[in-house]
């Protein structure tokens, strides 16, 4: 007798559906609580922009927009991992916010006070050394975790997935991120000593948001919300090893952040643009491919809940066989949708995006057991029968074809693009 | 979850504030700054362990008698020595009712460094700056102090400014 094999996505803890929120969220104290914080944090931030902007508005006007820019790559990046089961936009914002005025408010004052007590405590070279890896990582950490707590406590019932916790936590990070970019390239600015100048905000931008912005908040506060994720939802569990898993999340984020800011490998490679590169990928690569490789899994593990559902429906209008294996990932479910624009343009592409989004709201109800769902039907059909007038009726991958020629055009534009930035990190001085 | 935050927005810089943050230092021999310079600290100066930093590349010193300021910064720098002093100079009187107080003169270290000063005034302060640029690095010098404060320990200040040395490598 052979054991039939376990799924990869059956590694991370399951799915437990929950209801929108709604005006709920008003009546609980948390909250408010939570607002009130934000309201805190807000101010604290406004102080600082206005400082800013009183001495150098352009610079400020400047570094706001291009880290607003970077925040749009990874945007795209958490709605396709949230694609299925779409997180509230209200709880998304709480979040954002959280990680850009609550956590930027407390990590200012907690890390520079942990910086001096290390000093004190050690030594000026110590703190100067190590400083900036044990005193940043240790208070921001914390207050983005805290962040993914405080979703919790005001919206229990949309933290249901491994995944949700992942998606809360990287946009606690990115708000985060962001937020603390400006304020680095305004203190560039400052330091400087040339007044309202740019140049410092395009070097942060090119060094922090570029060369740092991949193994940054936006992928440390994924992990520890995995953890976070995983506390609330196996609640089969023994509470031990909730707390034991969680912990090692935040553990883990932590030390991602500890090993990226660490003085280690300072000077082991040389010098040069390479040696650089050598350095920063021995440092990133590994935390990147051990959180991809788990938000993965708990991206599978949401993926399969849902698809599941969607083939007891047994209905080839509503959804197909290829159709839901065409929803399970992101890069299947983009090349669904070039498909359609090459067999029948860009509105049956438009169609097919549409569609999807249809079909995952359609499988989102159905796990919360809702009853009538005329109108998710009636969303489904329009699309379909759109596609059928289009000659394209079903929003299938290719065989043969589709994700992996995907990957590799998005490899090769990344790698296109880090060699473009990187020419002009050099043209700047920054290598 | 609020105590949390408040343990690391008010806890963390209250615990700070408790620990004791100058430190004496000898004056017999050069204190490294960081970035290859070093200084022999004037005597009966404390270091503020809150801003001194020996690094790799940079340093930043600050000392600390009775209530003057001696802070000693090093970076790398890779522009000439006026363009250096235009740079501090613009950031001190960026401070609002700060003032240079004259043109720049001449200053030399006993190890061969040239450098400009200058003094500078603000509400109820004066205080003395001095930029050395040496082999890719800036090293500032910004001395503050109340007047009367001032006068009495300038001269050991001087002193101590005259012994910046550069060194690629430490001095055995």
């Amino acid at each position: 007798m052979t054991a039939e094999p376990r799924l990869r996505s059956e590694r991370t803890a399951p799915v437990q559906p929950g209801a929108e929120p709604g005006l709920g969220l008003i009546r609980r104290p948390a909250f408010w609580i939570v607002l009130a914080l934000l309201a805190a944090g807000g101010v604290r931030m406004a102080l600082i922009a206005a400082h800013y902007a009183a001495t150098f508005p352009i610079a400020l006007l400047t570094a706001t927009l291009l880290f607003a820019l970077l925040a749009v790559p990874f945007s795209f990046v958490v709605a396709e991992l949230d694609f299925l089961e779409r997180e509230p936009p209200v709880l998304l914002a709480v979040a954002f916010a959280w990680g850009g005025l609550v956590a930027t408010s407390v990590s200012i004052p907690g890390s520079g006070a942990l910086d001096d007590i290390i000093a004190k405590l050690g030594s000026p070279g110590l703190a100067a050394d190590w400083g900036a890896a044990l005193a940043g990582p240790t208070v921001e950490e914390i207050a983005k975790t805290l962040g993914v707590v405080a979703i919790v406590l005001i919206a229990r019932a949309q933290v249901n997935s491994v995944l949700d916790g992942v998606v809360y936590g990287a946009v606690v990070g990115l708000g985060f991120q962001i937020i603390e970019d400006i304020v680095y390239a305004m203190s560039a600015v400052a330091l400087a000593g040339r007044g309202d100048t740019v140049e410092p905000v395009f070097t942060t931008f090119l060094l922090r948001g570029f060369l740092s912005g991949v193994w940054s908040h936006t992928l440390f506060g994924a992990l520890a919300g995995a953890g976070i994720g995983y506390l609330v939802v196996r609640g089969e569990r023994p509470r031990r090893t909730r707390i034991g898993a969680a912990t090692l999340a935040v553990l883990g984020a932590w030390a991602s952040h500890v090993l990226w800011n660490s003085p280690l490998l300072r000077d082991g490679l040389g010098n040069g643009a390479v040696a650089l590169l050598a350095v920063l990928v021995l440092k990133g690569l590994p935390p990147l491919v051990l959180i991809w490789l788990l938000v993965r899994s708990a991206h599978d593990r949401e993926a399969d809940y849902y698809a599941a559902i969607l083939v007891e429906l047994n209905d080839p209008e509503l959804i197909t066989p290829a159709e839901v294996e065409a929803l399970r990932t992101g890069s299947r479910r983009a090349s669904a949708r070039s498909h359609a624009r090459a067999r029948a343009g860009w509105r049956a592409r438009g169609a097919v995006r549409r569609l999807q989004h249809a079909q995952a709201r359609l499988a989102v109800e159905l796990s919360r057991g809702t009853t009538d769902l005329t109108r998710r039907h009636l969303e489904v059909r329009r699309q379909r029968h759109l596609l059928v007038s289009l000659g394209h009726p079903e929003a299938l991958v290719p065989e043969g074809k589709g994700p992996w020629r995907r990957t590799a055009s998005a490899v090769f534009s990344t790698a296109l693009a880090v060699a473009v930035l990187w020419a002009l990190i050099s043209s700047l001085g920054g290598a | 979850m609020v105590a949390a935050l408040g343990g690391l927005a008010f806890g963390l810089p209250a615990l700070n504030h408790a620990l004791p943050s100058e430190r004496p230092v000898r004056s017999d021999r050069p204190l490294e700054i960081g970035g290859g310079v070093f200084v022999t600290p004037p005597p009966g100066a404390s270091i503020d362990l809150t801003v001194t930093r020996p690094a790799e590349d940079t340093g930043k010193v600050l000392f600390r008698l009775g209530t003057v300021r001696y802070l000693i910064t090093v970076e790398p720098y890779d522009g000439s020595l006026s363009a250096a002093v235009a740079r501090l100079r613009q950031r001190i009187i960026g401070n609002s009712g700060y003032q240079v107080t004259g043109p720049d003169l001449m200053v030399a270290t006993i190890g061969g460094l040239q450098g400009l000063q200058g003094g500078y005034s603000g509400p109820g302060r004066g205080g003395r700056y001095a930029v050395f640029v040496a082999d890719g690095h800036t090293i500032e010098v910004t001395v503050s102090g109340a007047d009367l404060d001032l006068g009495p320990t300038l001269s050991a200040i001087e002193k101590s400014t005259r012994t910046l040395e550069y060194h690629a490598e430490p001095p055995g």
